[in-house]
Order: structure tokens, then sequence, then C-alpha cells
């Protein structure tokens, strides 16, 4: 499951896309390099990510390319993903993807990430789940939250949209009080679900909220999460990706509303635990972050 | 018939800047040549959403990238 998986045979060289190729000569991979990958790269190199099938103007692809860019080390990495938009994205990346079934993807990763700790115990594995606010939040709380509590090595990020925007838009809990979509008609009653302030008392000893509005601190929080998790415990991250379709934004509108929430519902919530502070001066000092 | 981002390379060389290339929600489109110094755009892969015109233009008011008719040179 290293890099050598991504290596093109030499007989069949002539008739791969260029995408493939470009794949293996120009993209960042860990092992190839000596700093550390990071969002600086993004312009300039092939990226993991390849044609998407998302909407034009989508934040949530944006917010993809931004963790996609942050990954430590993209070849020795498993995402885990559940359904909604963000399974029309895993079939374009160039890394192991598995689809778990909705809800599940932290009792996934879990499994996963047990099997790997047992069958490669002297190299460094992410275990990363990457999944909407209805995976998250609403039908697979259970797993995640019980995911955090047995402080499993796991990176759990939510894209939050505060919406079930694939199947038309019905609430969900990250939906705000009072917040009217076509299939939730009568507006919702309760308060939205602070997953991130739910994380911190379950256990995750890297917790934090934001939008996807300034690319560069979302690459930053998934690195630090990523490598917390590696050594310490389980990490969770919310990031703001609306969709643009269900609250009725134009496609370049997407970023100007993500500017906005980051004063409002999706105020800078950071929560780091002692243990892993001291843990992140010591990659800093290593030269890893 | 659609619209596809297009940089214009000699405004977009006086500044240092590659803004818009982070903020692109497809992958490897809108990309930054280092030698010209200036962003380019791979118009087979541009949805035109528009979003680097607001980024150019809105956020950062250089006005260095228009929506134009794909083809539109040829």
């Amino acid at each position: 499951m290293a890099i050598d998986i991504y290596k093109i045979n030499p007989e069949f060289r002539d008739i791969m896309p260029k995408e493939i190729i470009d794949l293996e000569e120009n993209a960042t991979w860990a092992q190839n390099q000596e700093k550390p990958r990071g969002i600086k790269e993004l312009p300039e190199t092939k990226e993991i990510l390849e044609e998407h099938s998302l909407c034009a103007g989508c934040p949530e692809a944006a917010a993809l390319r931004y963790v996609l860019s942050a990954l430590p080390k993209p070849e020795e990495t498993i995402i885990v993903n559940s359904t909604g938009c963000t399974s029309l994205m895993f079939p374009h990346i160039a890394l192991h993807t598995v689809h778990s079934l909705f809800g599940n993807q932290n009792a996934v990763a879990t499994g996963i990430r047990r099997v790997l700790d047992w069958r490669f115990p002297d190299t460094e594995k992410d275990v990363v789940v990457l999944a909407g606010d209805g995976a998250t939040v609403d039908i697979g709380l259970d797993y995640t939250l019980q995911s955090f509590f047995r402080q499993e090595n796991i990176t759990t990020i939510c894209f939050d949209n505060e919406v079930y925007a694939n199947t038309g838009g019905q609430e969900s809990g990250a939906t705000p009080k009072g917040q009217v979509f076509k299939m939730a008609p009568t507006g919702k009653k309760f308060e939205k679900v602070k997953m991130w302030e739910l994380a911190v008392t379950s256990g995750c000893h890297y917790s934090m909220n934001m939008t996807a509005s300034a690319p560069k601190s979302v690459a930053k929080a998934v690195r630090e999460a990523i490598l917390v998790a590696r050594e310490i415990g389980p990490t969770f991250l919310n990031i703001y990706t609306p969709c643009i379709l269900e609250i009725g934004l134009s496609a370049n509108e997407g970023l100007g509303e993500m500017k906005d929430q980051d004063k409002d519902r999706f105020a800078s919530f950071k929560h780091v635990s002692p243990e892993a502070e001291e843990f992140l001066k010591k990659c800093k000092a290593e030269g890893k972050l | 018939m659609y619209y596809v981002a297009k940089v214009n390379s000699d405004m977009c060389a006086e500044y240092k800047c590659n803004t818009c290339t982070l903020y692109c929600p497809e992958a490897n489109t809108l990309m930054f040549n280092k030698d010209g110094n200036t962003s380019w755009v791979d118009e087979d892969r541009c949805k035109g959403c528009a979003l680097c015109v607001y980024v150019c233009t809105d956020m950062l008011d250089r006005n260095c990238i228009t929506m134009e008719m794909a083809g539109h040179e040829e």
C-alpha cells in the first residue's frame, strides 16, 4: 500500500492518459520530498483529486482540495466516507477510500485502524473520516461519539452544510433554528447541535469549528488534527461548507456566505488538550508541521 | 455555449499573487505559472462558477479575471 502502487507499468506507459502519468510525476507524495506537504503546492502541482462531479462553485469541493493538500502522508492514508455529496467525489480521488453505510463511517474506520495497527506496526498510517453533517451529527451520532469515547486514533472531519442537501433539502441536526428548506417547510424548531462542543465532552483531543473561507487555516487544522490523531487520540473538525443550491445562492456566492458565517454561527472554536498541545509543539520543533 | 474564466496575464503578472488558485473549487483548473508569474485557466475543466472573479474583483480589487465565452478567440 505504499507509493509503489501508483507507479505505472512501463509496458503500458504509452497508452496511459496524461492525468495518470501526471499523478506519478507531478503529484506531491510525502515520500518524494523532504519538506512537509502543504497547501502552498496546490497552484503548481498535480492534485490527488481529479475532475469531480460536484456542482460548479461548491464550497465542499474547495474544502476537499484543502484537506487533500494537507494530508501528511497521502500514500499511507485511508479515507472513510459516508453517503452524501461527499461520496460523489471519492471515486475521483487517487487514494484508498472506503465507502461505508450511511452513518457507519466511524465504526468502519475503527476496524480499519485496528487492523492497520496490527498488520503494519512499524508504519505510520492515518485513518481519516470525511462525512457530511447528516452522517456525523444525525444518523451516525452514536458511532461518532462512541469512537471518541473509546479514544480511537481517528481524525473525523465533518463537512457541515446544515442540511441533507443530496436528497433535496431535509433538515438535519446541524440545521440552525428557524431555517426553512424545500423539504422542511415549517422551519426547524430546535437549536443547532454544537458537535464541536460534544466532541470535547466526549474526549476529543483536538476539536475545531471553522468555515472553509480561509484555505490556509483549514489546511493547518487538518494537518494538526491528523498528527494528533496518529499519536494521542481522536480529533474532530467541523468545517462549514454551505450548499449554495439549497440556500439559494449563485455559484460565486459561496465564499461570501462562508465569510459572513465566520463571525456568526461558525465563529472560531478551538480546543486542544494539554497533551495534544505538547505533542504539537514537539512536531513543530521537528519540522513536521 | 458556456462561459469560462479567463485571466488577463499582463495585469495578473503585476501582482505576485496566487490567491485565486487556492479558492477555485475545481482540481488543477486554475493554475499558477511561476515563470510568467501569472495564473492561467485550463478551459476544458472550468465549470464557470466565477468564484475566481469574486476573489480577484470583490476581495482583492484587481480585476484580472473575466468570464468569456468558451473558445472565444478561435
